[in-house]
């Protein structure tokens, strides 16, 4: 014994903490003598509500450490046009019974897909509620009756030409999405060659209708898009992309022009000197950048592609037809081969092996961040945005995404505050416990003092007041400082306590006959012998400050936006369109915290009372 | 008795200084600056050496030039106005001006504070009025399905944040049932024929947040009850006293429950002042006109004197709500001899 190698000081006081002196005792005396530590842990797993409790603890525990790795958190991110979508994964479930009958047509708009079959039957799947009133699966019964020809999906509202020539409009028409120019009204009843329809398209809240003759009808919000055409490019269009707010056409020269009126400000104006003198076959278009393709097969991006949409990788042949997403573009090249490049959050660039090895890709459709290839015999293969499993939030925030970091967040922010409030409560309780007197007087009227204060509106005012010059990093540690320098009474009282009963046993005499320091009596001696006490206390207060920083949080005083936590996700939560209509952005990070603290606090009684013996009579 | 509580009411006194102090100094971090604020309105109008010079003497007229201990006890109303025209602050009840309502804070605080009390003191009743009984059936009942029941929900009640209480309760009852209105303390553009239809209405809108915040203090609250009659009824002299024949009534409130009063009295009134907590988010979720909501108005103004006053209103409520619980103890509990 005497040969053994001494440990660190620090590893035997753990090991006395946790396990007791194992090594000094036979198998025998170690079943008589067990640690408060042991005896409450092998009590504890015989409880199943604690054990439970315990398992789902960290079940959450793992799912919130290893999350972020899965979905990581983008500060910046926000997407108009995905914003307030219920759960669901359906934005890409094309109808069964419309591959049946084989597909026609598929127009693709931001968060849902409308299509038609050979036999001119109409279908719409997705996301389609814009409103709590308006819903553009409400097809229109005539829309239903009519043989279409062509259909568009635009951002809230749809778009379908019958062979007639007839235009039907439905989904949200009351930023004017339904009401034609009077060009185009005189054009349609003039029929014949005047209206014939060779291109029709929609956005976000206009539309566009290309006629054989050459000339381009826009109409819709004009207030959000340039809706205009200038009068000498009349008869001259070809083929019409559009972006966001703008358009660009392709000339039946051959040649790329921004027809508009923006053109002085309007990125997609200066026409790239590499077109000069090309050819150009295909036009295509984001929602922030243009594309064209030439004769030659080189593909020339402009505009705002700030996401990756002008790092055209090398093709394997010449590109047929160019189609643009909303931060992607896919193209479909001479020999069947289908390549995407461009922003890749929703994996809407990753073609699946199974659409380049079908080499009869016939039509690709893409939109937003979905894409669907029609191959020949009737095969749809789909990839892109599916859609999201807890919905998004009001700024089209993945809601998964934000509760997992949130998570991570909050039982960070939890858990350092109870280690600061149990340093904090321990030194001082063992000071004012063990040498009594004028300090401790001292220490517990403070104690008092600071135990006395409103929790929320101290901690209110100290972050108000402290944090208005700091950075969100910086406030999320105050808050983290705040919460435990407003929560280390409690402990301090109960390590003080103990540590009085404690004081008066005959281990701690013995410790000062042998002539001990009485600092090292009472943090090496008396404290080993309180530690499961303080776990529990800790296990319950850990529960509380996720609570008072959630709800910090969610006041506005805690960890502030966009930093998601269980708390801030909830803030704005109150009023009664987001309770009804937007349920998922309460509810599912509401569960998963409530679900967390119960945990919590079953642990933390279940540890109580397998320490507490007469408990067990209760 | 009497020499006690003016000794706790010296000590309370001190300690109010005290925090009150602390809470000014805090205050003076921030950078804000009244003497301009009350400017700004006539900036453009004045040349800029006008300008400046009634800045000056502005600043000159409202002391910000004076130290921190200074403006603290004028402020408090220890120490003469700059004028010399005596003492005005807090203890005179000027409670300074709120730069946010541009109104006196006095005049500001006072019809949010009746509602307050009101809704706080309100709630405490009922739910001390649910928690005691249910606590103690529990423990009689211990063990059976209705006390595990009551634990369930209890434990809910004590875990969940009250804001999501107030959710739910908000989908249920305002958004599904439309019983309840979902905010305000009074129905919009309302004129009433009597002072009666406006209290109904205003007892209408807060049923709601009352029943909420009972709700969330049942948890802990019953717990302690059921606790301490369980502690209380293992005694040995509740064996002697059922030996004795007397009725199980007479043992339970009158031997036990006088018995478990005493640390049900420590807890009452830690969780009376955290009712008072609780509130702040109470009135921000249902958007009442109270202290909480006012308080989180002004603090995201930085409006430091409204701020200022209403915290010391908190403290205030904490220190004699101590005060209560160390006078009650000696009432409850004839062994505990306070004015010794």
């Amino acid at each position: 014994m005497s040969n053994k190698k001494k440990e660190f000081f620090l590893v035997r006081w753990a090991k006395r903490c946790f396990l007791g002196d194992r090594s000094e005792l036979s198998t025998e005396e170690e079943e008589r003598i067990q640690t408060p530590m042991r005896a409450m842990l092998s009590s504890f797993v015989h409880k199943p509500l604690a054990m439970m409790g315990l398992i789902v603890f960290l079940a959450i525990f793992v799912f919130v450490l290893v999350g972020p790795k899965i979905w990581p958190l983008d500060l910046s991110d926000q997407d108009a046009s995905l914003t307030n979508l219920p759960p669901s994964r359906d934005m890409m479930s094309v109808p069964k019974e419309m591959l049946a009958a084989g597909v026609a047509d598929i127009a693709s708009g931001n968060t849902y897909g409308l299509g038609t079959d050979v036999n001119g039957k109409l279908y719409i799947w997705g996301q389609t509620r814009v409103t709590d009133k308006i819903d553009m699966a409400d097809i229109p019964q005539e829309v239903q009756d009519a043989d279409l020809t062509y259909i568009a999906a635009g951002t809230d509202h749809c778009v379908a030409v019958a062979a007639d020539g007839q235009v039907y409009v439905w989904g949200n028409t009351r930023l004017q999405q339904d009401k034609f120019t009077t060009d185009m009204t005189k054009a349609m009843k003039k029929g014949g060659d005047a209206w014939d329809v060779i291109q029709l398209e929609a956005s976000n809240q206009f539309s566009a209708i290309v006629t054989s003759d050459g000339n381009l009808y826009l109409w819709g919000n004009g207030n959000m898009a340039d809706i205009k055409l200038r009068s000498k490019y009349e008869g001259k269009i070809a083929k019409v992309a559009l972006t966001e707010n703008e358009y660009i056409c392709l000339l039946t020269d051959g040649t790329v022009a921004y027809t508009g009126y923006k053109d002085k400000n309007s990125p997609f104006a200066k026409i790239p000197a590499e077109l000069k003198g090309k050819t150009v076959v295909d036009i295509a278009s984001t929602s922030k950048s243009v594309a064209a393709v030439t004769e030659d097969g080189e593909i020339i991006v402009w505009g705002n592609a700030t996401k990756g949409e002008a790092d055209v990788p090398a093709l394997s042949s010449k590109p047929v037809h160019l189609y643009g997403g909303r931060y992607h573009y896919t193209a479909l090249l001479e020999n069947g081969d289908v390549v995407s490049w461009g922003n890749n959050k929703y994996h809407q660039i990753d073609v699946p092996d199974a659409v380049n090895s079908a080499d009869n890709i016939e039509r690709i459709f893409v939109s937003n961040y979905q894409n669907y290839a029609l191959g020949s015999d009737g095969k749809l293969y789909t990839w892109g945005l599916k859609g999201f499993t807890l919905g998004t939030d009001s700024l089209g925030r993945d809601m998964l995404t934000r509760i997992v970091n949130g998570g991570r967040v909050t039982m960070t922010v939890g858990a350092i505050s109870v280690i600061i409030a149990t340093i904090l409560g321990v030194l001082f309780g063992g000071i004012a416990g063990y040498f009594g007197g004028k300090l401790d007087i001292l220490i517990m009227r403070i104690a008092e003092i600071v135990g006395g204060l409103p929790f929320i509106p101290f901690a209110m005012i100290l972050s108000a007041v402290i944090g208005t010059r700091l950075d969100p990093t910086q406030r999320m540690y105050l808050i983290m400082v705040v919460l435990g320098v407003l929560s280390w009474v409690p402990t301090c009282r109960l390590v003080r306590a103990q540590i009085l009963a404690q004081r008066e046993m005959e281990y701690v005499t013995a410790a000062k006959a042998m002539g001990i320091r009485e600092g090292t009596i009472v943090f090496r001696h008396i404290l080993p012998n309180v530690i499961s006490l303080l776990i529990v206390s800790m296990t319950l207060d850990f529960a509380t400050c996720m609570l008072t920083e959630s709800t910090l949080s969610y006041l506005g005083f805690g960890i502030p936006l966009p930093t998601p936590t269980w708390g801030n996700l909830l803030n704005g939560a109150n009023n009664s369109i987001v309770i009804q209509q937007y349920w998922w952005q309460w509810v599912f990070p509401a569960a998963i915290f409530g679900v967390c603290t119960i945990c919590i606090n079953l642990i933390g009684d279940g540890l109580r009372d397998a320490l507490d013996p007469k408990a067990l009579e209760r | 008795m009497g020499k006690y509580i003016a000794k706790r009411i010296g000590y309370m006194a001190l300690v109010f200084l005290i925090v009150s102090f602390l809470m000014y100094s805090l205050y003076n971090l921030i950078p804000t600056d009244p003497a301009r604020a009350e400017l700004e309105a006539q900036k453009m109008s004045l040349k800029p050496a006008e300008y400046e010079q009634m800045y000056q003497q502005l600043r000159q007229k409202m002391g910000l030039d004076d130290p921190l201990v200074v403006r603290y006890m004028r402020w408090m109303g220890l120490w003469p106005d700059v004028d010399g025209s005596g003492f005005n602050g807090l203890l005179q009840g000027n409670f300074g001006y709120s730069q946010f309502f541009k109104k006196d804070v006095v005049d500001v605080i006072s019809a949010p504070m009746g509602n307050t009390i009101f809704i706080n003191i309100f709630s405490t009743i009922l739910a001390l009025g649910i928690t005691i009984p249910l606590g103690i059936y529990c423990a009689v009942h211990k063990g059976r399905k209705i006390d595990n029941g009551v634990q369930v929900v209890t434990m809910l009640g004590y875990s969940l944040p009250i804001y999501i209480i107030a959710l739910i309760f908000m989908f249920f009852f305002c958004v599904h049932w439309r019983i309840f209105p979902i905010s305000g303390t009074k129905t919009a553009g309302a004129i009433y024929a009597t002072r009666w239809d406006e209290f109904i209405d205003m007892l209408y809108h807060i049923t709601l947040p009352v029943i909420v915040m009972t709700f969330a203090s049942l948890g802990g609250m019953t717990r302690y009850v059921r606790s301490a009659m369980i502690d209380a009824l293992s005694m040995d002299y509740i064996r002697t006293a059922r030996a004795k024949g007397l009725k199980e009534k007479v043992v339970i409130y009158s031997h036990a429950w006088r018995n478990a009063l005493l640390p049900i009295i420590t807890s009452i009134i830690g969780w009376f002042i955290s009712i008072f907590s609780g509130s702040v988010i109470i009135e921000n979720t249902f958007s009442l006109n109270g202290m909480g909501k006012l308080y989180w108005t002004g603090l995201n103004n930085l409006d430091f004197e409204l701020v200022l006053a209403i915290q010391m209103f908190y403290t205030i409520v904490s220190l004699v709500g101590s005060l209560l619980m160390d006078i009650s103890y000696g009432l409850v509990d004839p062994r505990v001899r306070v004015d010794k």
